[in-house]
């Protein structure tokens, strides 16, 4: 019957549309705060002050980035083109790395939700944990790649600014200059988060999470079930240990820690974004280097924390 | 796209989304969408795009004056015209776009079939159990009852209290034909993680109610074991048909 496959049709479009406008509104702030925060750092951040505050060793600039997000509470939409305009100011690859793996998770705001949502306990504690870990492996994994052109893309550069010295201008000229450079990041970043949050709908209303839910038992499988399920939401990191909790009984301890450490590392909509700063092959490692990090560590959790 | 154009379009954008954020706040549908918690973020959003809209229709209007002054510039100009695309604004009008011609609907039961849901959820905030226990049991919402059938030991203070919960229809096809299921979404972060909650319960007349309807469901609670759990279901007294509640999720 045409009319109710239409109908069908229709009612899928409709739930499309309020998760991918949910993914949407909820993100449109962080986005806007993560490019404003790479606007400020192009104007007002110079070079000699970027080499002065990280380390140039490999395992010392890894660990550097990871806590970098104390100081820059962005969660993981934010943290790509800030990540990318700190590696136009000469911050490390190594460096880059970890604060891009790390910084959804470790920092304030982040670590309160969870806190919130679980306690000061044990999930908290492994949470970051694995996060700081991760993060500094494959950190100091890209320290030995030298040639940043090798895994970079060339950054878009900024439109119609010519450059000019930045230190003569006034203060009211480099925010002004701050907010162009926002704007032009947020429509080229903007771009890939709703290409992201239109797979992550898509895929939300044709596969049946129910299905997905129902196989997950067994130690490998849960974890398998869990990971999966961090790159279909694609869920801000502010707010995933929130989600996570809905799982607490279904599934072990060991799944739902490697949904919070690999949630906010990757997902569609911030693969997508990572193809806007590294070459395609490097976005391939920075998927699966945390990818069997988790499911390993999840493993290990099941068989330890029954 | 011409230099001038492009900024213009950039400005108009930004502009419309801020104003799209502003409807959805004041027609009271943002909860549709995202958690409640979270709408002083998308007052940010709107103050941020407004910002962002000025700084970008005053740098058209001064990149303007500029071209006219600077013919050198010529040649970095033509450079500049690949990067002054529409691709770009083309993307980000497609969150407009869907905003406006599909109507907006929270999550119902199309949701509830592809997402599944749950009759005994452990979800529950650290803390929040003890109040939610001692609360008067008429004003439990499906949340609560589901949280005290999975944190109480002893559910005898339970059983037999007056329920009077507020939800929509769900048949899923597999209840016998006097039951059905009162359902909510509960709402985590957005829409993409709702899931859907739901308490039995049994009235003559379940059949007759249309899927998504949302009522109002009076009656005693009582513990019935399935898959070695003990969830709730609401023997119907009474059940009044109810205007969509203006929050149509829950709040963990």
């Amino acid at each position: 019957m045409p009319g109710s496959l239409f109908a069908w049709l229709w009612e899928r479009l409709n739930l499309f549309a309020t998760v991918f406008l949910g993914i949407f509104i909820e993100a449109v702030p962080y986005l806007l705060l993560g490019t404003l925060a790479s606007g400020l750092v192009e104007m007002f951040v110079n070079r000699e002050q970027m080499a002065r505050l990280i380390p140039r060793g490999g395992l010392g600039s890894a660990l550097a980035g990871a806590v970098l997000g104390l100081a820059f509470p962005v969660c993981e939409c934010g943290v790509i083109p800030l990540t990318r305009r700190l590696f136009s100011k000469g911050l490390p690859l190594s460096a880059g790395v970890a604060f891009l793996l790390a910084a959804p998770v470790f920092n304030p705001i982040v670590i309160f939700s969870t806190a919130a949502a679980f306690g000061w306990g044990r999930m908290l504690f492994w949470r970051l944990g694995l996060t700081l870990v991760f993060a500094v492996v494959v950190g100091f994994i890209f320290s030995f790649e030298k040639d940043g052109g090798k895994v970079l893309k060339v950054a878009a550069p900024v439109l119609d600014l010519q450059p000019k010295p930045k230190v003569s201008l006034p203060v009211a000229e480099k925010m002004r200059q701050a907010l162009i450079i926002a704007t032009d990041e947020f429509f080229e970043m903007g771009r890939y988060l709703i290409v992201g949050a239109m797979l992550a709908a898509a895929m939300q209303t044709f596969v049946p999470q129910a299905s997905l839910l129902a196989i997950g038992n067994g130690p490998l499988l849960s974890v398998l079930v869990m990971l999966t399920l961090a790159i279909v939401l694609s869920i801000c990191s502010t707010v995933d240990a929130f989600v996570a909790l809905g799982f607490v009984g279904s599934f072990s301890f060991g799944s739902i820690l490697a949904f919070l450490v690999f949630g906010p590392m990757v997902d569609i909509k911030s693969i997508m974004m990572y193809r806007q700063v590294f070459k395609s092959r490097v976005v391939l490692y920075l998927v699966l280097l945390p990818f069997l990090m988790s499911l390993l560590s999840g493993l290990i959790f099941n068989y330890l924390v029954p | 796209m011409p230099h001038k154009m492009y900024r213009y379009f950039q400005a108009l954008i930004l502009m419309a989304l801020g104003f799209f954020l502003g409807f959805k706040i004041i027609n009271g549908n943002l909860s549709w969408y995202i958690n409640q918690r979270f709408a002083p973020l998308t007052f940010l959003a709107i103050v941020l795009l407004s910002i962002l809209a000025t700084a970008i229709a005053q740098h058209g209007e001064r990149e303007v004056e500029h071209h006219h002054h600077d013919h050198g510039h010529d040649h970095d100009h033509d450079h500049e015209h690949e990067h002054f695309a529409g691709g770009n604004l083309a993307f980000l009008i497609i969150p407009l776009a869907i905003g406006i011609l599909i109507p907006a609907r929270p999550l119902d039961s199309t949701a509830l079939s592809t997402r599944g849901f749950t009759t005994s959820s452990a979800l529950v905030t650290s803390g929040s159990s003890s109040t939610t226990f001692e609360s008067n049991a008429e004003q439990r919402t499906i949340l609560d009852w589901i949280k005290i059938f999975n944190y109480e030991t002893d559910l005898g203070p339970y059983i037999g209290q007056q329920a009077a919960v507020v939800g929509f229809v769900y048949h899923d096809g597999k209840l016998p034909v006097d039951q059905f299921y009162v359902s909510r979404f509960v709402v985590s972060c957005c829409s993409a993680d709702g899931f859907a909650l739901a308490m039995v319960t049994e009235w003559p007349g379940a059949a007759n109610l249309e899927q998504d309807t949302w009522v109002l469901v009076r009656g005693p609670v009582q513990a019935v074991e399935k898959d070695g759990r003990n969830i709730p279901v609401i023997q119907a007294e009474t059940i009044e048909i109810v205007p969509a509640p203006d929050q149509p999720y829950l709040y963990p």
